[in-house]
């Protein structure tokens, strides 16, 4: 979509469309070029979603590539997205992670903003700069957008519209959300895990029935389904649900109940350029808030959601099924978390990585795959390598 | 508070020393004898505690869960996972009588993990909001062990 017109000569890429070389999981330089091309560049990044701030007042901070973020729902309902500094000397305006206000005060030199990010007043303001203007003071914004009460922010205002953005992934995002996106926050799981931010989200669908023992042991078969990529380095898993038939070998397997209604396509999982992924699998849905925390560490909320309209019993189990199944201490994700780490220790070694299952062509991209593909992720990585410049090598 | 006896407090301290006794020596079996046949176990961020938020880490509400863990640590995931060696250290902050041989003790815990490649880091820390029942053994009725590390360093395969 937007690669830029300039060739960067930090990386000559493979001329093999399913081999990535190993040195971009650890060189700072590519690290600051991927913050300004791809995080602070043109991509709509997720960061709340409407279900966590359902009170005015309520607010949440993240951060975007390195900067932090503020969200917040005003007085007048609407939700707002700022970069979280005091339009001041830009201290940090908020530390909480979440929670509600009535304002924000900054402590430095007390100015004050209300829950709109509007500057309500500023100690000593008749003797500021002869172009003070408290109208154009208020918290910094950055400019957002909402689909199915998932927000994004983009940092660039090249950014094309959400709608086209997302394109055919809105699919499994609708899956995700049960059809409109009427979710409550239950709670997040949160991690930093030792792995460049690329292999964390590089994570495919090949691995699934083999690195995670429990799906043997369940007899849990994926339904029939289907994986896509976008252009613009989206990928989505939509398929049948299917639960587990094999539970006598648990003792409660009231955790790998199915309760929702539909399963024609009731397992979806979305993936947003660069690092969000977004799940639904039985009951349990699942936004993934990422972001780099310097070019060895992520960081991963994982935040879980009922749907509004449920049951108290719907609720409990979603609850149960959740806190149990995914996440770092997950029955069936556990193995995810610890293998982020070898990888990236592994990564540390010359040469190139290969992919292999369902790798059709070796010359060319293309868009549909098996659910168990890993060449499911090729199509992302070229539009990572178009977007930072990096030019491949004769074949 | 009313004033417990050193006999109860020493039994009470008995039961917490065998619970971080058996995590330490990956017994899995001796996490779960160290609870009574409905007992529960929870383990729970703070920020999601102070929100009201009910997701857990790990959330094993009745019995059948907790034998289910044992089966995800050493049947499940065994052979997948880098493996680490952790170090519990507790401090008993407050105990009081609930009536039918059950107290209600508060513990902070500080958590610290060595991998096979032996730098040691802090796993989490926090406290543990329990219910002991004494008798011949003392078990745990319920141990909820609350995290202040909102952010885990890592993935947990063992119990906190
Ligand atoms: S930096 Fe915030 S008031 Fe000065
Ligand atoms: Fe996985």
């Amino acid at each position: 979509m937007n690669a830029p017109e300039k060739y960067s000569p930090l990386v000559t890429w493979p001329a093999k469309v399913n081999e990535i070389p190993k040195d971009i999981f650890f060189r700072e330089d590519v690290y600051q070029l991927e913050l300004e091309n791809i995080f602070y560049g043109p991509e709509w990044h997720p960061v709340a979603h409407t279900g966590e701030l359902p009170d005015i007042g309520d607010f949440k901070t993240i951060n975007v590539g390195e900067r932090p973020i503020l969200i917040v729902r005003g007085d007048d309902g609407e939700i707002r997205t700022f970069y979280n500094a005091c339009s001041h000397r830009g201290n940090l305006l908020e530390t909480r992670v979440s929670g509600n206000a009535v304002e924000f005060e900054c402590p430095y030199h007390r100015w004050l903003f209300d829950i709109r990010g509007d500057l309500r007043g500023a100690p000593g303001d008749d003797d500021f700069s002869p172009s003070y203007c408290k109208e154009e003071l208020g918290v910094p914004t950055i400019r957002s957008a909402e689909y199915l009460g998932l927000i994004f922010v983009t940092c660039s205002d090249e950014t094309p519209d959400l709608d086209s953005y997302l394109g055919r992934v809105k699919s499994a995002l609708a899956t995700t959300f049960n059809g409109d996106g009427r979710l409550r926050l239950l709670g997040y799981q949160k991690v930093l895990y030792d792995v460049n931010w690329k292999a964390y989200v590089d994570n495919d669908g090949y691995h699934a029935p083999l690195l995670h023992a429990a799906f043997k042991l369940l007899d849990w078969q994926g339904g029939k389904g289907e994986q896509y990529a976008t252009e613009n380095g989206h990928i989505g898993f939509e398929s049948e649900l299917k639960v587990p038939k094999g539970t006598d070998f648990l003792n409660d397997p009231c955790l790998l109940e199915f309760k929702g209604t539909e399963s024609s396509k009731g397992s979806a999982i979305a993936s947003t350029f660069p690092i969000t992924v977004i799940t639904k699998h039985m009951d349990m849905i699942n936004i993934r808030f990422a972001f780099p925390r310097g070019v060895g560490k992520t960081e991963v909320h994982y935040g879980y959601y009922c749907h509004e309209d449920d049951d108290d019993e719907m609720i409990k189990h979603r609850i149960r099924q959740s806190s149990n199944m995914l996440g770092p201490t997950g029955l069936v994700s556990m193995e995810d978390a610890s293998i982020f780490h070898r990888i990236h220790l592994g990564n540390h070694t010359p040469g190139n990585v290969t992919f292999q299952k369902g790798v059709k062509h070796e010359d060319r991209i293309w868009y549909d795959f098996k659910q168990n593909d890993e060449a499911g992720n090729l199509p992302r990585w070229e539009y990572y390598r178009k977007t930072l410049g990096f030019n491949r090598e004769e074949a | 508070m009313s004033q417990l006896s050193n006999e109860i407090l020493l039994a009470l301290d008995n039961a917490q020393n065998s619970y971080i006794h058996a995590l330490d020596t990956k017994n899995m079996d001796g996490w779960l004898a160290s609870f009574t046949t409905d007992g529960s176990y929870i383990c729970i961020a703070a920020e999601n505690e102070a929100n009201n938020l009910p997701i857990a880490l790990m959330l094993d509400d009745c019995y059948a869960r907790l034998q289910d863990r044992v089966t995800y640590v050493t049947k499940v995931w065994a052979g997948t996972f880098e493996d680490y060696q952790t170090r519990h250290f507790t401090q008993r902050i407050s105990a009081e009588a609930m009536g039918n041989d059950t107290y209600k003790i508060i513990t902070n815990y500080h958590i610290l993990f060595t991998p096979e490649q032996g730098q040691t880091n802090v796993l989490v820390t926090g406290h543990y909001d329990d219910e002991i029942v004494l008798g011949d053994t003392p078990l745990f009725k319920s141990k909820k062990a609350v995290m202040d590390t909102n952010v885990s360093p890592r993935y947990i395969v063992y119990p906190v």
